[in-house]
Order: structure tokens, then sequence, then C-alpha cells
């Protein structure tokens, strides 16, 4: 089955900042085939199973994660600006001059900026701290403030999902939309075996709810579908550029949460190698996934990661090429057979 | 008029300093409604008339363009690369969503630098010569539709901000723009002197457009319309002397003509529009430097509209500030005309 680019846009557009997944589940769960059993287990992962033309040999669940990074609501100003914090690994940079959002009913806001006009020195080159920043919700009162958004309520990015260039994809949340979508468009298939899928929560806070949907399924193997870091910028060389976008799907042999298990790691290059899927490693050991914490869980589960190559990750603006996704999908369909088979 | 659409309006429609062309398309067909004439000049100015013709008129003048970006290169992967055109906070910069006015317009993202990496660049503007535009094109393709010296905008839609506000893209000084129109609406058969409207090109690169374009009106005095800083977080007098919903800033400075500021204090108190005194040392920074030295020199007052975040995508107006700029003027040329 082809990748649905509306499907995704949807997926995407869904405010799911860590913790409040609810819209995203929703979302999610309205687009299970027909014959999908789900439930939510009490963290808010949504466990799916979808029966196959038998059971496999070895039980392997794929997951992917439903929350995003973002901004969470800290005070409330008798100005009637609004000050914040960050919610997973936002870089400040992200959000300045950005459209933003509050809460379930999407109140518009933007940051607040001292006009460049009136930095001096070194200040035009320098981010401000976030703690010094406050968001403008358009109220000049505490009261017309509070009317509109309470302390705790999320902030998210605008969702401006746009597909360009040659095959090219712009949104915010594609970390892990992505993912998500995978899973749902192999759901969606006739499947040899019965199938397991996790829409995990809280991993972009390190929380890493899919410990307990682990816990809970007890699988042999866990595959997760990922987005991760590309650097392929002009004028960055080498190994610095991480992984590229056109390379294909990232199969990571290590990175700051798992060191994989090296026969997975093979297997899947070997499977890339033999079926003509474009595949590529990371060149650098940065970031982390719900691998670390699937790894870890019961008495061990040996898992894989397949991750879309993505530049601006934790932006508004994170740019992916479709043939990635499609190479990703392809080796997730291809190593969940073999490792079902088994 | 609905202030907010006819701001959206004008806020979408790109106009870069030297490049005005599509802002002013847009501006001159709001203007034509309102005025005898509206033509757009060789400089790209665009000037409506109402009156005879004769007497030399009032000018009421705000800039059309905006800060942009001018593409310098196109790299390899089809990166265009692109510097600003015009004062650009830097700050802003990452992963912001472009549009590059090349042969067509082509879509384009600036790259965010991801946390993970925590790479050298965290906590830094980006710098004016390493501003990249991710186009997903190929080099050849990227190549030739954006040819090097085209123009580039922030694509940014106007959003609006609670009960009062806007933030877009532009407002400087669309705003400004917008005001004119509102005033050319509330003096509709009312003015018994003849005016002229200037939306003048080249503001934020040095003001030619409107030096040439006073020179041509002959103008007997002239009003500039821009916007100026608002307060709020760590922005406070005299820095910022404006306050959002606080009304038209009147501009006192040595280098404006003191009797119009004060005549246009005394109407506002008179008719009941809300205003703030804006205090300068010397010249305002705004094209009313180049208006009053035009020709034999034009006598020049300075109403600005306040605003936050100058010069990012996010630019913040409130569109009671706008309405009363607008009133103000409107009152200013009905007691040239003899009504009080």
């Amino acid at each position: 089955m082809p990748l649905q680019l509306n499907v995704l846009e949807r997926l995407c557009a869904a405010s799911g900042v860590s913790g409040r997944e609810d819209a995203v589940r929703g979302v999610i769960t309205e687009l299970l085939p027909a014959g999908a059993q789900h439930s939510v287990d009490p963290l808010g992962n949504l466990i799916v199973r979808k029966e196959g033309a038998r059971a496999g040999a070895k039980a392997v669940m794929l997951c992917a994660h439903m929350d995003e990074v973002g901004l969470i609501v800290t005070d409330i100003h008798d100005t009637g600006d609004v000050s914040f914090a960050a919610v997973g690994g936002v870089d400040t940079r992200a959000y300045l001059g950005k459209q933003l959002f509050v809460g379930q009913a999407r109140i518009p806001g933007v940051i607040d900026l001292k006009a460049v006009h009136l930095l001096e020195g070194d200040e035009k080159n320098i981010i401000p701290h976030t703690a010094s920043l406050r968001l403008d919700i358009g109220c000049d009162s505490r009261a017309e403030a509070e009317a509109l958004v309470r302390r705790g309520d999320f902030i998210c990015f605008s969702p401006t999902f746009q597909a360009f260039g040659e095959g090219y994809i712009q949104g915010k949340a594609i970390d892990d939309r992505i993912g998500c979508l995978l899973l749902l468009t192999l759901l969606r298939e006739e499947l040899p075996y019965d199938m397991l899928a996790v829409f995990s929560t809280n991993e972009e806070t390190g929380v890493g709810a899919a410990r307990t949907a682990a816990f809970t399924c007890a699988p042999d193997y866990a595959l997760v579908a990922e987005t991760t870091t590309a650097n392929d910028l002009p004028g960055t060389e080498g190994a610095a550029r991480v992984c590229l976008l056109g390379g294909g799907a990232v199969v990571p042999f290590m990175d700051q949460g798992t060191v994989y298990p090296r026969a997975l790691y093979e297997r899947a290059m070997q499977i890339a190698a033999r079926e003509n899927i474009p595949a590529q490693t990371k060149t650098k050991i940065a970031g982390g996934n719900d691998a670390k914490s699937i790894t870890a869980a019961r008495g061990g589960i040996p898992t894989l990661t397949v991750s879309v190559p993505c530049r601006g990750l934790h932006s508004p603006s994170v740019v992916m090429k479709q043939s990635d996704a499609e190479a990703s999908l392809r080796l997730l369909r291809s190593l969940w057979k073999e490792l079902s088979a088994e | 008029m609905e202030l907010d659409s006819i701001l959206f309006l004008l806020c979408a429609a790109p106009g870069v300093s030297g490049h005005e062309s599509g802002a002013a398309e847009t501006a001159a067909e709001l203007l034509r409604q309102l005025c005898d004439s509206a033509e757009t000049d060789a400089l790209g100015n665009v000037v409506g008339k109402i009156g005879d013709g004769e007497t030399p008129p009032v000018l009421l003048e705000a800039h059309l363009d905006q800060i942009g970006f001018v593409i310098t290169a196109i790299e390899a992967e089809g990166f265009a690369r692109i510097t600003p055109c015009g004062g650009i906070d830097r700050r802003v910069l990452c992963g912001q969503e472009i549009t590059l006015l090349g042969n067509e317009h082509v879509y384009g993202v600036i790259p965010a630098d991801a946390p993970h990496l925590k790479d050298e660049n965290a906590g830094k503007a980006l710098p004016a010569d390493a501003i990249l535009v991710d186009t997903g094109l190929s080099q050849k393709d990227a190549a030739l539709k954006l040819p090097l010296g085209s123009r580039a905008v922030f694509r940014t839609p106007p959003a609006r901000l609670g009960k009062h506000r806007v933030a877009a893209p532009a407002l400087d000084n669309r705003a400004g723009v917008c005001a004119l129109l509102r005033c050319m609406e509330l003096l509709q058969g009312r003015a018994h002197v003849p005016v002229n409207v200037l939306l003048a090109a080249q503001e934020e690169t040095g003001g030619a457009g409107a030096a040439a374009a006073a020179f041509t009106a002959g103008a007997a005095e002239a009003l500039v319309v821009d916007v100026s800083f608002a307060q709020g977080q760590g922005v406070s007098a005299p820095d910022a002397q404006g306050r959002l919903g606080g009304g038209a800033m009147v501009g006192f400075s040595p280098a404006l003509d003191h009797r119009m500021s004060e005549q246009l204090c005394d109407l506002a108190e008179r008719n009941s529009i809300a205003f703030t005194r804006e205090i300068m040392g010397g010249r305002s920074g705004t094209d009313a430097d180049r208006i009053q030295t035009a020709g034999r020199g034009v006598p020049c007052a300075l109403l600005s509209i306040p605003l936050r975040n100058m010069h990012t995508p996010v630019e913040i107006v409130d569109l009671r500030d706008i309405e009363a700029t607008a009133q103000l003027l409107a009152a200013y040329i009905l007691a040239k005309g003899g009504e009080a």
C-alpha cells in the first residue's frame, strides 16, 4: 500500500505535545482498519493487534511515538502575556518568530522580542534565554488572558504542511507522525502473520512510556519506526552530515540511547541489499528513542530502529523526503516478516 | 472598510525594497476606489490624487516596501543562499518558511538546527552570509527558476491575535498603508483641499522613492505614517514610547514641523482620538527625513503606529491604533478645509 500524504497531513495537524496525545490517538484510532483490536494502557499508549493469516512463530512489536515537542504555560502575568517552559528538546531558535497555538482551543500567540533596532553590540547575534521570553496572546490584562489560557496548557507549533520540490515534505511533528503513518500503512495491508503495533506516549520527555507497553505485550522482538537528524547541508562534509535525505531508510548501530544488537543491525542491512531497498546508517552517535525503553523492558527485548532521515527535527518545519519514507516502509515490512517467521 | 481584511490583503502581497510591484498592484487597486486617480511612477511609487491638481496638495505618505531577502547563490542540492535586504532580525530565521520570488514563486524552508547535534551554532543568530533555503529542487532546476538577485519574503500568513491585535510579516509598513486607505475612506466627498497619497518604494533601503515622489508632488506640507516601537516585556521608554492600543504616536523632533505636531495633538484631544507623544532627539529615521528636504523644502509631521517584533515575520499591531491614526489624519485634512 503506498504512503498517503493526506493522512500524514492529518496526523501532523493534530496537537500532541508529550502527555497530551489525546488528539493524535483519536486520529489514529479512526484510521485503524476493520478487524484491528485496540486498547489504551494506563500511560496512554495505544496498543493495536490485527490478526493475519496465522500467528507468527515470534511476536514482533512495532512501535512509533505519538507525542511531539512543544512548550507549556508556566505563568500568566498582569500584563496579559505568558511565561512558558520547553517540553522535550526544543531549541529556542525553533519558536522565535513563529506562530504558536495554546491549548485545545488553539489560542494564537507569538513570542515578543525586543526590536532588533534597539539591540546593542553583539545582542543582535545572541538568542535570548527562554526564561526571559514572553508569549503574546493579544491580551492587555491578566483577567483577559486567564479567560483564554491556563497554567499547564501546552503550546504547539503552527501546523503548516507542505509538499515541495521534488518529493520533499515539510511539517511540524513529522517526528514521529511519519512513524505512525508507516505503522498504520502496514496494519492496513493483507497480513501473513498477526501484527502487534504500539503508538506510544511521552517519548520526547524521556519518560519512555513505551516500556510499559512492551511489558504488557511481552514481544520477542521490537522494531521502532522513527525519524532521525540529517545534517546534510551545503558546507557540511563527511561524517558530520550524519545521514542524508534521499539516502533511504536509516538503520543505526548505536545512538545515545541504545547499542543495537549487532545481529539485528546486520540482518536489516542484508535484507536491504537483497531487496534493493535504499538504506544507510548514521555516521554520528546522536539522538535516542523508544528503543532505549523497550530494550530494557521485562527480561530484555532485542530492538532495532528504522528511521526516516529529517532536516530540522524538533522545529516547526521538519523536512523529509517521501522516497526515504517509502524505503523505511519496505524495510520495516520485510524485517517484520522475517522476524515473525523465525 | 474591514481593517483586518484590508491589512491581511496588503501583508500577503510581496513587495521587497526595489521590487514592490506585487504590493503596489494590490495597494493601487484599493487606492483607485478611493481617489480620483492612482498611478505607479518610474521608481515604483504608487500615487493617488484627489482635488483640482493646481493648488499645492497636502501629501499623505506611507512606505510600501518591506524587508526581505535577495538570492545571492544557488548551492549544491538546490539550496538557495539568501542575504537580508533591509535590517532583518536574524534571531528568528531558523526554520522559517520562505517564498522565493524567481521566474515563478518557489517554496522553501530555512533549515533549523536540530538540538540533537548540540552544534556550535546553538544560542546564536544565523549570520547574514549563512542563510540557506531548502528548495527540494535539483541544482539545475533551482538555477533555472531562481535567477540571482531575485527577492524572497517570509511566507508566514497574517493572523489575528486576541481581540484587537494582528501578527504578520510586513506590518512595517502595510499598517501605515492601511491607515492611509482608511483615512481616504473617511474623507470621501468631504475633503476641501487637494490631497496626494504617496505609497513610497525603497524606504527600507534609504528612502529614494519618497524623495523623488515628494519632489514631483510639490506639496505644501506632508504627513508621514510609519510604525514605531511599542512597549512590552523588557522594552520601555525612552526606547519605546508607544503602547499597543494607546492610539497614534505623534512625533516631536527637531526635524519635524512642531506647529503641525501640536495641531495634531490639539485635534486628537478635541475629537477624543487616542494618542501619545513620541519624542526624538534628531531625525526620525522615516521617509519624513527625505520628504522634508525635497525641492524647496516641505514641512513634515509624523504619525506612528506602535508595533512589536519589528522586522520579524510576526510583527504585531493593534487595529485600534490604525483606526486612531486614520481618524487623526482625516481630522487634520478636514480642519484644513475649514471643518473643525
